[in-house]
């Protein structure tokens, strides 16, 4: 366990090197840097993930009364068969774990989550003022600097083009994210696509630096490092922007290409089609080096669905399959399900696309993380008692978890853990100390229980 | 003598840097003084704290400079050498405070001097001092700055460029507000957020980043496109430039726009009159789409088919509800059966060649709920329109047909032959406007102006208006013209003009080097003073024309805006997030915004609490009020403008669930009255709905809330309007049954939908239970066990924790806010806990962690005076038990919260008494030092203290200029307080000293 004084140094170096750069730069770095990355993808469902949807079917007795009481205990995969719409990874089951029994109660809950469950506060709805920090992804972000920091892809609401995200770089700040897949290849490989709009952006940069920079001669002092200060940021923006036209060539090898049906937003692509394609552009800005984060709002309860197996001419919506209303004749039930398996088939696109390219002594996937997860708990009106996430990672995993159904104790008891001990987890194992990450479960709180720090169970 | 050689050489000549050659050594007489009082423990291997001076000359320069930079700290703070050792004399400490700081200025190293300046260290200059008069000639003066925008200022940008009106509620009145962060329909990252700590939270110190900068590209992207998609399209007058230069593509754009819609609303009907009886041949053969076939259910299995409501939102998604609406308002298919409507709606989406998929999508909603779709029509008979056929004039009618004529192929779809009319007409205007050729050079200058006058807010000289003429050109050379247009829009917003106050001064510098602020800068510098705004019209025309030239100018603007009850604010961006009404103040905003910030009791809105721990439910509304009824108190003290600063620590005047208007809670209490005389000597509680029926004059008269009298058979979510009238009934007969004389106006029951008032929960910070409380319509209004501010809960909860109270913090914040004071940060060593003892209340297990000897040095300073406020728990409650809140301790656990908001849900604990002993000391004032009883006995001796008085106008100091004072601000200092003194405590009078001293008005040029 870090103590407080290792904290404060640790925290310490990293003002020191914030001081030295624009606070950008602790996102961005130059393509293809040396090091082998950690990559982080978070996949957010909505209408929740029910704890018994990822029960084992096989479970022992024992084991199945454990799960239904919602007692801990671990088992391991190999020995056991997916529920049926996990299926499509059971040649990956080594590297998946099923973690049940966290609880997610210091996030917003119910319908939807917006921001607060990938940052453990109450996002009094979807408000600015109310985003209390970087959300986890951003924060893993900065330990791992790519050309784009971060991207987040979103099919919430249906939407197209550039839009408002869910995820958070800092307090009160809310990120975009491309809403359609050809948008987010458009933006994504825009120096190989779109090398004029670049340049664009360079020949105001330009202007504004030659223009800044006739300031400093006639001041001093402070004011003068504050305008030299302006105009290094710029240049850096400048840099960048140079660094991906120079790297256009490079980039061109992983330009996805989309059918035509995604044109214009695709408006008429199915959404297994929709997220195909936009799994497509993400595996190719991971390939591409262009970012090593990524989060994915796969839907929520505004997203249009439309072509899924049993209801392929139907338009169905998820909010009111989530009250178990169905359509075309197909219980409610088997239309959520083949929601999961739609999901699923991107996971499982992304673990086979990135086990084909050779990194370091294995392949892309060996330093990935694929966390899929509900954003409101565990049922359509979830409370936030469980939020249970489904995890892919190869064999560098930072953490010891791959291959193991694991169920830790249930909210309010002795050693329950939050969303917040997972997501310190996450970030002590990556080289981030904090002590413990978002805000504190009032519950566990008020039963003086032990809450905060990582999950030493998980720590590899 | 050192503490004051060092402020003061800070003071007086940073950042004037000294020359010395960089050959390092040691003088003699210093190097006696770090034999004696120094190397006794900082020398050799074993060193205190590793800390080697002894071998100082054989460092490197970085390492020298940091030992230096480290000493020179210890030895400002006079934390070297240690109390418990021999002291050196006040000359020898002279010295060697005088060599380390030249040693440092030789490389322009010194840390401290920057450190001095930053907010936290403020109170580091010595505050008798500051007030003794000795310092009142120093010429007082600012350097000449930029100054980074706040939060506040961007949104006030934002919102006067981008028009974005905002109104809301004050006193049940919609009034126009200025401050608003939502702009318009998107939303923009504000880079220039605050810190968020109490006392000051806006200095000029922060430069601008790359960070910032980033964000502002992406701001600008959005601000341009909104200006030239919207703004300037609604309003003619916004940007006239812009609409001439993109007249011609206006224009063409309008008409395209009309041409499609009118193709796509009768491409049918005119291809039917242009090709008669070919018409039907030159259409594509008609090929229905498949649609899943409906599979029975499994054994067991059940289905609940989604509402008609979600199907026909999907219709309308799926662009589908139009034409099914067209065909079934059209008196020719009246007689159609549903075979035959879904079949016409097909054929039109086949023909008009929609993509098949979504043909499919309104297929399978027409074929599974058509019946429903029929009703809905019925039901809203007047939303639904048959569209009237109106041709076009005769020339565009004529274009049109040739058009057609000259693209239709047969089998075309619709949209195919609208794309192709449509590609040659773009095509046209594209060859029109080439030949226009480029805007013209008067254009173009007619822009940078209107946007430099828009952004800026002022104009160019002739030399600038050619540099951006010369950038708009090279821009359209590449992007064309509208692309062009935003790109310099963005230039504009993306330049340090717009992120950065200006603050420098003009004319003739006086003996001491300084000059007068510039009266531009000036006028920017008084209205950020006051305001989030821009100068308003006033203020400019005083810049403009002479005005703003002398102390007596200053001082007549000042006043004026101060007087000013014109414009209503914004107080609080996370209340207007909550949507939070009586969110506004018509003072000026950063007259509020400084107590606001000084006590730091907005923060009380983002401590995460337990409802459970509370008792009730609606926590969030509760808070909300909370802080919202905080600011009316400190609105009504501003207001009244007397004696402010004891006001604010000693007032009985509070706000409890009141808006501040006693006349609307007066007859929203007679109301909850009258139903209850009404009712309660009747059986109500077994009413049926035609014993509500007998009463149906009196609630027509007298509102209840979801009782219509007219319709007794209504019900929501929460239940029948006889259940809900009995619900109501059942609140107000608690609230008014023990001889309460009036009633808290909240509505009658919990529900959806807006309350009269929401937050009613509020009462609980105030200990008082909602079925025992007597409301005082009159309000402000004494409330029991509180007095000031810092008996308020909204300050209580700010300082404390999530779950416990926090004297260390709630101590800290008096001493380094109300007696000057500092603490030194918390040593990197210290593992800062209270241990957990569920037999100990939290003082007492405080106090067995911190009042040891190594933590009572600095807790010394905070903990008696935290004590104080033991009285009050972390919610602000008053309590004279501490309840020992522990699984161990609990008596019996609360019910839970299940819709009835009389119920207390908190789980019942062993409780222990609290002790509320504390000290005060610092106050520079006999008769107020010693022990204090409380919180209500200390508040009211800090009330009486001068130094706190002088205290709240060191921070009132640098929240108006933005930086920390030093000795040559002494006069600015001393004149606010006699200004304060003399005007029986006015704040406008302190604030008006402030801005009209030297310290304001006064730049100077920074020489290196």
């Amino acid at each position: 366990m870090l103590n407080r004084k290792d904290f404060l140094k640790t925290s310490a170096l990293g003002l020191g090197a914030m001081a030295l750069a624009p606070s950008f730069d602790q996102l961005f770095a130059a393509p293809h840097s040396q090091a082998v990355p950690k990559r982080f993808i978070f996949i957010r469902k909505s209408s929740g993930i029910r704890p018994l949807e990822m029960a084992l079917r096989s479970f022992s007795d024992s084991d199945k009364a454990l799960d239904e009481k919602k007692q801990p205990f671990a088992v391991s995969l190999d020995k056991h068969e997916l529920p049926k719409w996990l299926r499509g990874l059971d040649a990956h089951k080594e590297h998946m774990t099923i973690l049940q029994g966290l609880s997610a109660k210091m996030s917003e809950n119910v319908h939807w989550s917006f921001s607060s469950v990938m940052g453990c506060f109450k996002s009094n709805r979807n408000t600015l003022s109310a985003i209390k920090r970087a959300t986890v992804d951003f924060e893993l972000a900065r330990l791992f600097p790519s050309p784009f920091g971060h991207v987040e892809l979103s099919f919430a609401g249906g939407r197209t083009g550039i839009v408002d995200g869910y995820s958070a770089p800092a307090p009160q700040t809310r990120n975009y994210c491309y809403a359609d897949p050809e948008t987010a290849r458009n933006e994504l490989f825009k120096s190989v696509l779109n090398p004029d709009a670049v340049n664009s952006d360079n020949d105001m940069l330009s202007f504004l630096q030659t223009k800044e920079g006739l300031k400093v001669g006639s001041i001093k002092g402070h004011e003068r490092q504050r305008q030299e200060l302006q105009i290094n940021s710029i240049d850096a923006i400048r840099q960048r922007n140079s660094e991906l036209i120079k790297l256009s060539g490079s980039l061109a090898e992983f330009l996805p290409e989309l059918d035509p049906v995604h044109a214009d937003g695709g408006p008429n692509a199915s959404t297994p089609e929709k997220q195909a394609a936009m799994t497509e552009v993400l595996i190719a800005a991971l390939k591409a080096g262009l970012t090593n984060v990524v989060t994915y709002t796969i839907d929520d309860l505004g997203t249009p669905i439309t072509g899924l197996p049993g209801n392929e001419t139907d338009r169905v919506g998820i909010h009111p399959l989530g009250h178990d209303e169905a359509f075309g004749g197909v219980p409610a039930w088997k239309t959520r399900e083949q929601i999961r398996i739609s999901h699923v088939n991107q996971i499982k696109s992304i673990v086979e696309a990135l086990q084909q390219v050779p990194e370091g002594n294995g392949t892309m996937f060996d330093n990935t993380m694929i966390m899929y997860f509900p954003e409101n708990g565990e049922t359509h009106h979830g409370i936030g008692s469980e939020s249970p996430f489904l995890i892919m990672a190869g064999n560098n995993c930072n953490l010891n978890i791959s291959g193991r159904y694991v169920r830790l104790p249930y909210h309010g008891n002795e050693g329950h853990q939050t969303l917040g001990n997972w997501y310190t987890t996450l970030l002590n194992s990556h080289g981030n100390p904090i002590k413990h990450y978002g805000d504190l479960d009032p519950e566990m709180s008020r039963k003086k229980l032990p809450q905060t720090g990582s999950i030493k169970q998980l720590m590899g | 003598m050192l503490l004051r050689f060092l402020a003061f050489s800070i003071a007086v000549s940073f950042p004037a840097s000294a020359r010395a050659d960089d050959n390092f050594k040691i003088p003699s007489d210093v190097s006696q003084v770090l034999g004696q009082r120094c190397l006794d423990c900082h020398s050799d291997d074993s060193a205190e704290g590793d800390v080697r001076l002894d071998a100082i000359a054989a460092l490197g320069l970085e390492a020298r400079l940091d030992l230096l930079n480290r000493a020179q700290e210890q030895l400002f703070l006079e934390r070297m050498p240690p109390e418990d050792e021999a002291q050196p004399t006040a000359v020898e400490r002279m010295r060697l405070a005088d060599w380390v700081s030249i040693e440092l200025h030789k490389h322009k190293a010194s840390t401290l001097e920057k450190k001095l300046q930053r907010p936290e260290f403020a109170n580091y200059v010595d505050h008798d001092k500051l007030f003794s008069g000795e310092f009142k000639n120093l010429p007082g003066f600012t350097y000449d700055r930029q100054w980074l925008i706040s939060e506040f200022i961007f949104n006030a940008k934002f919102q006067r460029i981008l028009q974005g009106n905002t109104r809301a509620n004050r006193k049940g009145q919609k009034v126009p507000v200025l401050g608003s962060h939502r702009f318009r329909s998107f939303s923009l990252t504000n880079p220039f957020l605050l810190p968020n700590r109490s006392g000051v939270r806006y200095y000029a110190d922060i430069d601008l980043s790359g960070g910032h900068l980033s964000s502002m590209l992406t701001n600008a992207q959005k601000t341009s496109e909104f200006i030239t998609g919207h703004l300037v399209k609604r309003n003619a007058k916004y940007l006239p430039a812009i609409t001439e230069i993109m007249a011609l593509e206006n224009g063409h754009q309008a008409t395209l726009a009309v041409r499609r819609q009118f193709l796509e609303d009768f491409i049918a009907r005119l291809c039917d009159d242009s090709y008669g009886r070919q018409q039907a041949w030159l259409l594509p053969q008609f090929v229905p789409v498949a649609l899943n076939e409906v599979k029975a259910l499994e054994a067991g299995e059940t289905y609940k088919k989604a509402p008609a409501h979600v199907a026909l939102k999907l219709l309308e998604n799926l662009a589908g509800e139009d034409t099914v609406y067209q065909v079934l308002l059209n008196p020719e298919h009246e007689n159609k059966s549903d075979e035959d409507v879904r079949e016409l709606c097909e054929r039109t989406w086949f023909y008009h060649g929609d993509h098949e998929r979504d043909i499919q999508g309104r297929m399978t909603i027409l074929r599974d709920y058509l019946p429903e779709i029929r009703a809905n029509l019925e039901k809203n008979r007047r939303k639904f329109k048959l569209r009237d056929y109106q041709p076009l004039d005769d020339d565009e009618m004529e274009i049109i047909h040739a058009t057609i004529r000259k693209h239709r192929k047969q089998g075309d779809h619709y949209a195919e032959l609208i794309d192709k009319c449509m590609a040659q007409w773009e095509r046209e205007f594209v060859q029109e406007r080439f030949a226009a050729g480029p805007p013209s050079d008067e254009q173009l200058r007619k822009l940078v102006e209107q946007l430099s006058r828009l952004i800026f807010e002022r104009s160019l000289d002739n030399a600038e208006t050619g540099e951006y003429v010369a950038l708009t050109r090279s821009y359209i050379n590449k992007l064309g013209n509208l692309k062009a247009v935003q790109k310099l829009i963005q230039t504009f917003v993306l330049t340090s003009e717009f992120v950065y106050r200006q603050e420098f001064g003009s004319g003739v510098p006086d003996e001491h080097g300084r000059r007068l602020l510039s009266p531009r800068d000036a006028s920017y510098a008084i209205a950020y003073a006051l305001t989030d705004q821009s100068p308003d019209e006033v203020l400019v025309e005083a810049a403009e024309s002479g005005q703003l030239n002398t102390r007596e100018d200053y001082k007549r603007e000042v006043m004026r805006i101060l007087k000013s009850r014109d414009v209503y604010y914004l107080i609080d961006p996370i209340l207007e997030d909550k949507n939070y009404p009586d969110n506004t103040t018509d003072t000026a905003i950063r007259k509020l915004r400084f107590v606001r910030e000084f006590f730091g009791y907005p923060k009380a809105i983002t401590i995460f609490k337990d409802e459970k721990r509370f008792g009730g439910d609606r926590l969030g509304n509760a808070t909300a009020r909370l802080l919202s009824e905080t600011d009316r108190i400190v609105e009504y003290i501003l207001e009244k403008d007397q004696n402010v600063f004891e006001e604010l620590l000693t007032t009985e005047d509070f706000f409890v669930y009141h808006d501040g208007d006693n006349t609307r809670m007066q007859a929203a209490s007679d109301r909850i009255k009258r139903i209850y005389s009404h009712f309660k000597d009747l059986d109500w509680q077994n009413f049926k709905k035609e014993d509500l029926l007998k009463h149906q004059e009196f609630l027509k008269e007298v509102k209840m809330r979801s009782v219509d009298p007219d319709k007794l058979d209504a019900r929501n979510r929460q239940g029948t309007t006889i259940q809900l009238f009995k619900k109501s009934m059942t609140t107000i007969t608690a609230r008014l049954d023990k001889g309460q004389m009036e009633a808290a106006p909240y509505d009658l029951y919990r529900g959806y939908g807006n309350d009269f008032m929401s937050g009613y929960n509020v009462a609980r910070f105030f200990n008082l239970q909602l079925d025992h409380w007597d409301y005082q319509t009159k309000q402000p209004a004494k409330v029991a066990n509180r007095k000031g501010l810092l008996t308020h809960p909204a300050w209580l909860i700010a300082h404390a924790k999530n779950t416990e109270t926090d004297p260390v913090n709630r101590g800290k914040w008096v001493r380094e806010k109300l007696l000057a004071g500092t603490i030194p940060d918390v040593p990197i060593t210290v593992d800062a806990a209270i241990p957990e003892d569920h037999l100990r209340t939290l003082r007492e297990r405080l106090a067995s962690a911190t009042e040891t000897n190594y933590c009572w040095k600095c807790h010394q300073y905070m903990n008696p005076l935290g004590y104080a406020f033991e009285a009050y728990d972390d919610f602000g409650r008053y309590r004279l038990e501490e309840s020992l809140e522990h699984p161990d301790n609990l008596i019996q656990k609360g019910p839970e919260q299940r819709g009835d908001h009389l119920v207390d849900t908190q789980d019942i604990y062993r409780t222990r008494a609290i002790d509320t002993t504390g000290y005060l000391d610092g106050t520079g004032d006999d008769s107020l030092d010693g022990e204090v009883r409380g919180a209500i006995d200390m508040a009211q001796r800090l009330a009486k203290s001068r130094r706190v008085r002088q205290s709240i106008i060191r921070y009132a100091f640098r929240y108006f200029m933005g930086r920390n004072e030093t000795l040559s601000d002494s006069k600015a200092l001393i004149d606010a307080e006699q200004a304060y003194v003399d005007s029986d405590g006015s704040f406008d009078a302190v604030i008006v000293s402030l801005l009209t001293s030297d310290s304001f008005i006064f730049r100077k040029t920074i020489t290196d």
